[in-house]
């Protein structure tokens, strides 16, 4: 036996100890982490550790106006589920409307009401307390009003509906301003004066796409963003797979939508071109015996100067398709057009929408299952208020002019959704005082004077009859599903206690002390007509099972079958072709932006869910991007990555290029949603705004905004950049994978 | 000469490894050490017996004043979690127990209520989220809370007895006969 000598046995016990230190710290690492047990102070009623309690209320994601299922547990809102007995979306629910946790657990809310220190637009503002907030509003605002100058007071809301809208209304009037107008980019606003020419009225009519054998869409992306995309899909799924017969689908639009992808036949119109479309194969419903009419004669002559050259010359469509359209659409039992997206966002915009109307009635469609059903008029909050930008820019230069002292902002955001060229930004400067009630600090309400946070339509009360309908009239309470995660308040509460400061005989007109008081005596009003011997027992029970259920509906009532299109319709038929901005040599493609089906018209960039969601039909997420056929994209040296300017008179933005071949020679699409310049960590910064390119143009009769009406160049910047996808190649590159001339199923 | 001859072929086999053995006495001390290090660890410093926030004692809440289990845990028999007092639950008895009052822990909760702070208390018992733990059905079926949690009226600190591993779960459950007991679906969904 050896001796150890002295060193080696230090190298041992070194050596030893270097392991246990091993030992210890891999014990340490593979320890779960430390996670707390954390109790509430006191509890709240009702409250059970583990298990969930759903609540039911009104999505507020878009104009819709689907009932929603909240999940709550232990007093958080965990998962949004489409409500099953709501009539809208029978259970379903798409993805802006899943994502509406995202809304109210944003990090950028504005936490507390805020006052401007610096100068308009720099950013900086300090918190205040609602008591000061509020006392400086009220003080300005009773100032004004001794001074007779209450006129000079506008409210400007995004959309609000339901009774709030009536309260609104009672407070401007009651203050003594006749000033207040809705500002919603996505309002069907030409749609709804088409229908008003057509049929007499503006309620949005049901259109039973379920029901419907060949359905006809003119640019209506009614899988995605159309008026009210849920329901739509819903008849679609049971258009194609829940009847014996399945239907056929038509779609007419210059860029392939997730509804054209979905479609039987895509077929890429000349944009700006359906109303001729509509109207030519309307000449041919007449001319060859499928409408009976006894104004058949002068349908006839009015629709003589839409020949079958003239139609196919402006719309570049074959003479033998336009024919063919016309005898499906006018051969089966029931066929039903519809129009939308940039379709209805052109200078000829509503004489399109009422060309539509027109083969829906010259078909018989009106009034019949698979065609046009009239709704009654919403119970309540039937008044639409929306301006079309003609009226915003109206708007603007009575703020210019000094008409306006002060100007009430609730939930809209016109610096991003109008064109520079409105005018409004610079008309905002003269304003005064601007006060900004909003959740979230967009590109309007950073430039507010005072900040009032506004509760998410999660956290406050509300109520809203759905337009449009469907077909019986059903009506929503909206209820807070949590308590509330900031120091907010429900916009219902603020213009209550707006009222209450203000004093005059706005207290006594309007005494209610919170929006629930003030939406439940309202439902009893609406219980009142439902039973005039109700008593006030029944009611309590009645407000009660409405809550629960999230939705409540008179069964069996229809609205009237509107009048038909009048005689007197014939002559206004006279559809121009659309007339866009641009002379067609240096701006030789035309501009067709169009709403994302995650990001809408923008008010979705805030929320990660859909930033990270990719577009359906070119799988890129994040960013913005410039579509492109693959034979323009050959001609101009154009490959996908390019940096790409984009340029119309109005002005320029640069975007990555995106070869895709569902989108025709001469067009140029791009995406609404992206290019904040505020609006928290998740929109700023990222991608482009098309309206930057959008130039200031209206539809002749309604004065909405044009904004398919603009021609762009493109310049290949010779820079690459980046854009996230999620497919891979859209070839089969000989993989065998379809066999052509087989089809498919 | 056979004893040159064996001198001749003779291999030393500790001559042969003389050159290795250094280096393997080293790895065989820090191996040892190793073992060691872990052990100290999982005994001295164990995640089993966390400090807590206040030095709550269940042998006095449940041994000596003989509370039941479910008068604190109300939730146990209805839903996936038993549930932790509220602060306003320890506050009901404690402002009632006089001879309790003036004791430093008992200080500690009332200093919490002074301050309408809840308690964080550290988790001791705990499965991974892709488990579907309840305590509704394990109570229903008439398990004692000892049987997962052991002899927590005997414990000054709560201190875990069991792994809750996915071994430990299923043997019981095969033990007992469960129904469905080991079908994936029952645990992870």
């Amino acid at each position: 036996m050896s001796k150890i000598s002295r060193r080696d046995l230090l190298q041992y016990i070194g050596a030893g100890g270097v392991g246990t230190g091993a030992g210890y710290l891999f014990a340490e690492v593979i320890k779960r982490p430390v996670e707390f047990l954390i109790p509430p102070v006191v509890p709240p009623e009702d409250y059970s550790p583990g298990i969930a309690t759903w609540y039911n209320t009104v999505c507020n994601q878009c104009s819709a106006g689907c009932g929603i299922s909240v999940r709550i547990r232990e007093g958080r809102a965990k998962k949004i589920e489409g409500n099953p007995v709501h009539p809208v979306n029978q259970g379903r629910l798409c993805a802006r409307g899943q994502s509406g946790l995202n809304a109210l657990y944003n990090p950028d809310r504005i936490r507390s009401p805020m006052r401007r220190v610096g100068e308009r637009g720099d950013g900086s503002f300090e918190a205040i307390s609602w008591d000061d907030a509020l006392t400086e509003i009220a003080t300005r605002l009773i100032r004004l009003k001794i001074d007779d100058k209450a006129d000079r007071v506008q409210l400007l809301s995004g959309r609000v509906r339901g009774h709030l809208d009536e309260l609104f209304e009672q407070f401007i009037t009651l203050f003594g301003s006749g000033r207040y107008v809705q500002y919603d980019f996505t309002d069907p606003v030409n749609l709804r004066l088409a229908n008003r020419l057509s049929f007499g009225t503006e309620n949005l009519p049901y259109y039973d796409i379920a029901n419907s054998d060949f359905l006809l869409s003119f640019g209506a992306d009614y899988l995605g963003t159309w008026l009210s995309p849920v329901h739509y899909s819903l008849g679609y799924g049971q258009l194609r797979q829940g009847r014996e017969q399945r239907g056929k689908c038509v779609q007419i639009e210059p860029r392939m939508s997730l509804s054209g992808a979905n479609a039987d036949e895509w077929i890429a119109a000349v944009p700006g071109s359906e109303g001729i479309l509509a109207l030519g194969i309307a000449r041919l419903l007449v001319a060859d015996g499928a409408y009976a009419g006894s104004d058949r004669a002068a349908w006839r002559r009015a629709l003589e100067p839409y020949s079958l050259d003239r139609v196919s010359a402006a719309t570049g469509v074959a003479p033998e398709r336009v024919e063919q359209l016309a005898a499906e659409f006018g051969g089966h039992e029931a066929s039903l057009a519809i129009a939308g997206g940039a379709a209805a966002a052109g200078t000829n915009a509503v004489a399109s929408l009422v060309a539509v109307n027109v083969l829906n009635h010259l078909a018989g469609n009106l009034g019949q299952p698979g065609g046009i059903i009239f709704n009654a008029a919403p119970l309540f909050g039937s008044g639409t208020r929306q301006a079309g930008s003609a009226q915003m820019t109206e708007l603007a230069a009575a703020m210019q002019d000094g008409a306006i002292e002060v100007l009430l902002l609730h939930d809209t955001n016109p610096i991003y959704a109008l064109p520079a060229a409105s005018g409004f930004a610079d008309a905002m400067a003269a304003v005064p005082t601007i006060v900004a009630m909003s959740s979230f600090m967009e590109e309007t309400t950073a430039l507010a004077d005072l900040i009032l946070p506004t509760d998410t339509y999660l956290e406050a009360w509300g109520d809203d009859a759905p337009d449009p309908g469907v077909g019986l009239p059903v009506a929503s309470i909206s209820q807070p599903v949590v308590a509330r995660v900031f120091d907010t308040r429900s916009v219902g509460d603020i213009v209550l206690s707006l009222g209450r400061r203000i004093g005059f005989e706005l207290p006594v007109a309007m005494p209610w002390a919170s929006t629930e008081d003030f939406i439940k005596d309202a439902w009893r009003k609406v219980y009142g007509d439902l039973d005039p011997q109700a008593d006030a027992q029944g009611f309590e029970e009645f407000w009660l099972a409405a809550l629960e259920a999230g939705v409540w509906g008179r069964a069996g009532a229809t609205g009237e079958t509107g009048d038909a299109p009048l005689p007197s319709l014939i002559p206004d038929i006279d559809n121009a072709q659309a007339s866009f901005v641009g002379d067609t040599a240096e701006f030789p493609f035309v501009l067709h932006p169009y709403l994302s089906a995650t990001l809408f018209d923008g008010r979705g960039a805030n929320l990660p869910w859909l930033q990270e969601l990719p577009d359906q039909m070119t799988s890129v997420v994040y960013g913005s991007w410039v579509e492109l056929n693959p034979v323009t994209a050959d001609e101009l040296g154009i490959r996908d990555g390019n940096l790409i300017e984009v340029e119309s008179p109005a002005g320029r933005v640069r975007g990555p290029a995106l070869v895709f071949p569902g989108i025709a020679p001469g067009v140029v699409a791009m995406p609404f949603g992206q290019g904040h310049l505020a609006y928290g960590r998740y929109a700023q910064d990222r991608g482009v705004n098309p309206i930057a390119l959008v130039a200031m143009q209206s539809d002749q009769q309604s004065g909405e905004l044009a904004w398919a009406g603009t021609r762009v160049k493109l310049r290949n910047t010779g820079e690459q950049a980046r854009v996230v996808r999620n497919d891979g190649v859209s070839r089969t590159l000989g993989r065998q994978i379809l066999h052509p001339g087989q089809g498919h199923a | 000469m056979p004893q040159r001859g064996r001198d001749k072929l003779s291999i030393s086999v500790s001559e042969a490894l003389r050159p290795a053995k250094k280096p393997a006495l080293i790895g065989v001390a820090v191996v040892v050490g190793v073992f060691v290090g872990v052990w100290i660890n999982d005994t001295y410093f164990s995640d089993r017996a966390p400090v807590q926030p206040i030095e709550f004692s269940h042998r006095i809440h449940a041994s000596d004043n003989e509370i039941p289990c479910q008068y604190c845990h109300i939730y146990a028999a209805r839903s996936p979690s038993a549930g932790v007092p509220s602060v306003a639950k320890c506050m009901g008895c404690h402002t009632a127990v006089a001879d309790a009052r003036e004791r430093p822990e008992v200080l500690k909760l009332a200093g919490y209520w002074d301050r309408q702070e809840p308690i964080p208390w550290v988790k001791v018992h705990d499965v991974p989220d892709f488990v579907h733990f309840t305590h509704k059905r394990h109570v229903l079926a008439g398990l004692e809370c000892q049987e997962c949690h052991g002899p927590v009226q005997d414990m000054d600190r709560i201190t875990r007895i069991a792994p809750m591993t996915m071994p430990w779960c299923v043997d019981c459950h095969t033990e007992r006969e469960v129904e469905n007991g080991r079908d994936c679906w029952t645990c992870h969904k």
